[in-house]
C-alpha cells in the first residue's frame, strides 16, 4: 500500500486552482527533526477495528493532510500519536520516541484534538498559564500566542462563553504555546466561518514553511486540496494512499483531454492504437492516457481534424472517489455519507 | 512567526511543574472559591447554632458533655462539601475535556496523577485543619460566653481532636477524588461519595452494629472528634482516634489506588 515518494528538490509543484502558495523552506539549515512514524498501528474498540495495521510517516516542512470519511479512524490515530489512546498493536513515534517519553512534550508537539478541550469557567489566559507551567514555558509565551491567534481582546473572558471559532483559536494557541516542531490538528476548520477557514489554511502553510511538521486531519476533501502538500488517506482504519496531492490526483484517473472532432471513428481507433482510452461523451471524446500535445501530433500525422482540445484536470475529490471505490464495502456505506454531507 | 523559543531547559518536566500547573488550575476556577466560601460560612454558622443550642441546660445535660466535639461537630458539613470539591477536581477535567489537554502536556500519567494528589491533599489538609480550628475557637467562645462547660486547645485531647478532624475531613475529600478517578463523572462520583459517607451509616445501623463502627462518619464523630470516653454501656465501642484516622487513610488510599490503576491503563 505504501506509495509515498520523496518531495521534489524544489518543493511540491502547485495545483493551478490554488492561490495559497506553498513556499519552499527558507534557506539555511533546518533541523531534520519532527518526523512522525506510525508502524502497524492498530486500535480496536470491542468488535470494531477503528485503526487497522496503519503504517505511514509524516515529514517536516510540509502540510500533510490526513484524509478519510467520518469514522475512518483519523481521530483515534491522532489520539494515539499523543498517547491519549493506547494502541492494541503497533506503535507511533515522534523522532523515534513514544510521545510519553518526550522531555518537554509541549515544546516538541502541539496538538489541537478537540475544539473544547478547556474548562468553560477558566479564562483563556489562565488556561494558557497553567499549560505553560507544565512545561516551564515563560509567561510571555501566553501573551505571544494570544496575539498570534487574535484573542488578546477576550483573553480574560471565560472560555466557556467563546464561540466555536474562538474556541478553535484558543486550541490553536495552546498548540503553539511551546513553539513545537510538530503540530497536529484534528478537523481544525470545523465550525469556522469562511474567513476563519482561510485564516487556518494560511496559518498551517506558514507553519510548514517554517520547517515544521504539520499533520492535519479532515473529511473535507476540497479543503485538503487547498491546504495540503502530501496526503495520508485512510478508509475504515486502513491506509488507502500515502502520497503527494498531485500524485494522488494523477493516480485516481489523473488528467483527461476533451477532444472535439468531426472524425470521431478514425480518431478513436488511432488514439486506442497509440495507447489511450477513449470514451464518447456528448459528441466529444474524453481521452485518458495521452496528453494534449500527443493527441495534436497524432492528428497531424494522420490528417485528422481537431475542433477543440481541452485538458481536464481531475480534482482531489474525483481521485478520492475513484480510489476508495475499490475498497470492499466502502462505497455503499461510508463514502456516500461523507460525500453527501460535508457539513458534518 | 518571529518569536521562537530557542532555549529548552535541561532535563525533563517533573512533579514540580505538574504541581505548579495544578495549583494554577485550582486557583483559577471561581468554583473553588465558591465551594470553599460556602464551606466556611455553612460550617461556622452551624457551629454557632449547635453551640448556642447547648447553652442553658440542666446539670443532668452536661454529664459526659464533650465541649470539643460539640464545637467541631459541624465539620461533617465540610466533609460533604469537601467531597464535592475533591470529586470535581478530576471529574471537571473529564466533563470539560481539559484532561486531554493536560495529558498532551504531561503524558507520564503516574507522575501527573502524583502531582494532582499532592495538590489536592495539601490544599484539603491546610483548609480543613484551619477550618476545624476556627470552628473549635468559635464554638468554645459561644459555650464560654453562655456559661456552659467549655474547652480550650490546652484541654485534654482538644488539640488532637482538632488536628485529626482536619486531617480526617481532608481524607474524605481525597476519597472523593479517588471516586472521581474511578467514575470520571461528577454525578456518579458524588452519588458514590454521599452513599458511602452519609447513606451507609443509616443502612448499616439496621444490619450490623459491629460493622457500623467501620463506617467513615462513625469513625469521625465517635472517635476522631471525641475527647470524652464513652461509658461501658455503649453498644458499639469506638476505635481509638489514631486508629480511626489510619482506617480512613486506608479507605482513601484503596480508592485512589483503584482510580490510579484505571487512570494509567485506560484510554483518556
Amino acid at each position: 500500500m505504501h506509495t509515498g515518494s520523496g518531495p521534489p528538490a524544489g518543493g511540491y509543484p502547485h495545483r493551478k486552482d490554488t492561490d495559497q502558495r506553498y513556499s519552499p523552506r527558507p534557506a539555511g539549515p533546518v533541523p531534520c527533526t519532527g518526523m512522525i512514524t506510525a508502524h502497524a498501528l492498530t486500535k480496536r474498540f470491542g468488535a470494531t477495528t477503528a485503526v487497522d495495521d496503519l503504517t505511514f510517516e509524516v515529514r517536516p516542512g510540509c502540510v500533510t493532510g490526513f484524509l478519510g470519511p467520518n469514522g475512518s479512524g483519523k481521530s483515534t490515530t491522532m489520539r494515539m500519536i499523543v498517547g491519549l489512546d493506547l494502541p492494541d498493536a503497533g506503535s507511533v513515534l515522534i523522532d523515534g520516541k513514544p510521545f510519553a517519553e518526550l522531555a518537554w512534550p509541549l515544546r516538541e508537539v502541539g496538538a489541537l484534538l478537540d475544539a473544547k478541550a478547556f474548562h468553560p469557567a477558566r479564562t483563556a489566559r489562565n488556561h494558557l498559564r497553567w499549560l505553560a507551567a507544565v512545561n516551564d514555558l515563560p509567561r510571555r509565551r501566553v501573551d505571544e500566542v494570544l496575539g498570534q491567534v487574535g484573542l488578546e481582546a477576550v483573553a480574560d473572558r471565560r472560555a466557556g462563553k467563546f464561540s466555536l471559532g474562538m474556541g478553535q483559536r484558543l486550541g490553536i494557541a495552546a498548540a503553539l504555546l511551546g513553539d513545537p516542531r510538530v503540530l497536529l490538528f484534528d478537523e481544525p476548520v470545523n465550525g469556522l466561518d469562511p474567513e476563519g477557514i482561510r485564516w487556518v489554511r494560511t496559518f498551517l502553510r506558514e507553519l510548514a514553511a517554517e520547517g515544521r511538521t504539520v499533520f492535519v486531519s479532515s473529511h473535507l476533501i476540497n479543503e485538503m486540496a487547498l491546504t495540503a502538500d502530501r496526503l495520508v488517506v485512510i478508509g475504515r482504519g486502513r491506509l488507502i494512499a500515502e502520497t503527494s496531492v498531485d500524485e494522488f490526483v494523477a493516480r485516481g484517473g489523473g488528467g483527461a483531454v476533451r477532444l472535439l472532432t468531426p472524425d470521431g471513428a478514425p480518431f478513436a481507433s488511432a488514439l486506442t492504437a497509440a495507447g489511450g482510452t477513449v470514451e464518447d461523451t456528448d459528441g466529444a471524446l474524453t481521452v485518458k492516457g495521452l496528453t494534449a500535445p500527443q493527441i495534436g501530433d497524432l492528428a497531424a500525422r494522420d490528417g485528422l481534424r481537431i475542433h477543440g482540445l481541452t485538458p481536464v484536470t481531475a480534482t482531489l475529490e474525483d481521485a478520492f472517489m475513484e480510489l476508495t471505490h475499490d475498497e470492499v464495502d466502502f462505497r455503499s456505506t461510508t463514502i456516500g455519507a461523507a460525500g453527501a454531507s460535508p457539513k458534518e | 512567526m518571529t518569536q521562537t523559543l530557542t532555549t529548552t531547559p535541561p532535563g525533563r518536566y517533573r512533579i514540580r511543574q505538574v504541581v505548579r500547573a495544578e495549583t494554577i488550575k485550582m486557583l483559577t476556577l471561581r468554583s473553588t472559591a465558591v465551594m470553599l466560601g460556602i464551606t466556611v460560612v455553612a460550617t461556622l454558622a452551624v457551629t454557632v447554632l449547635t453551640s448556642h443550642a447547648a447553652l442553658h441546660h440542666t446539670a443532668q445535660y452536661y454529664l459526659g458533655f464533650d465541649p470539643t466535639q460539640q464545637a467541631i461537630g459541624a465539620m461533617v458539613i465540610a466533609g460533604l462539601t469537601g467531597g464535592v470539591f475533591g470529586a470535581l477536581l478530576i471529574t471537571g477535567e473529564y466533563s470539560s475535556g481539559t484532561i486531554r489537554t493536560t495529558l498532551a502536556a504531561a503524558p507520564r500519567r503516574p507522575l501527573l496523577l502524583a502531582g494532582k494528589v499532592v495538590v489536592t491533599a495539601v490544599a484539603a489538609t491546610v483548609f480543613c485543619v484551619l477550618l476545624t480550628l476556627a470552628s473549635f475557637l468559635l464554638g468554645e467562645a459561644v459555650l464560654a460566653g453562655g456559661g456552659a462547660p467549655h474547652a480550650d486547645l490546652g484541654s485534654p485531647g482538644a488539640l488532637r481532636a482538632v488536628v485529626l478532624t482536619g486531617l480526617f475531613v481532608a481524607l474524605l475529600a481525597l476519597l472523593s477524588f479517588g471516586l472521581g478517578l474511578l467514575f470520571r463523572s461528577t454525578a456518579a462520583a458524588i452519588a458514590a461519595f454521599v452513599g458511602i459517607v452519609f447513606v451507609l451509616p443509616l443502612v448499616m445501623h439496621g444490619i450490623s452494629d459491629a460493622g457500623l463502627r467501620y463506617v467513615p462518619t462513625n469513625l469521625l464523630t465517635n472517635s476522631v472528634m471525641s475527647t470524652v470516653n464513652q461509658g461501658p454501656g455503649e453498644l458499639v465501642r469506638p476505635f481509638p482516634p489514631a486508629v480511626a484516622l489510619l482506617l480512613m487513610a486506608l479507605y482513601a488510599a484503596v480508592v485512589v489506588a483503584a482510580g490510579a490503576v484505571r487512570f494509567v491503563r485506560r484510554d483518556a
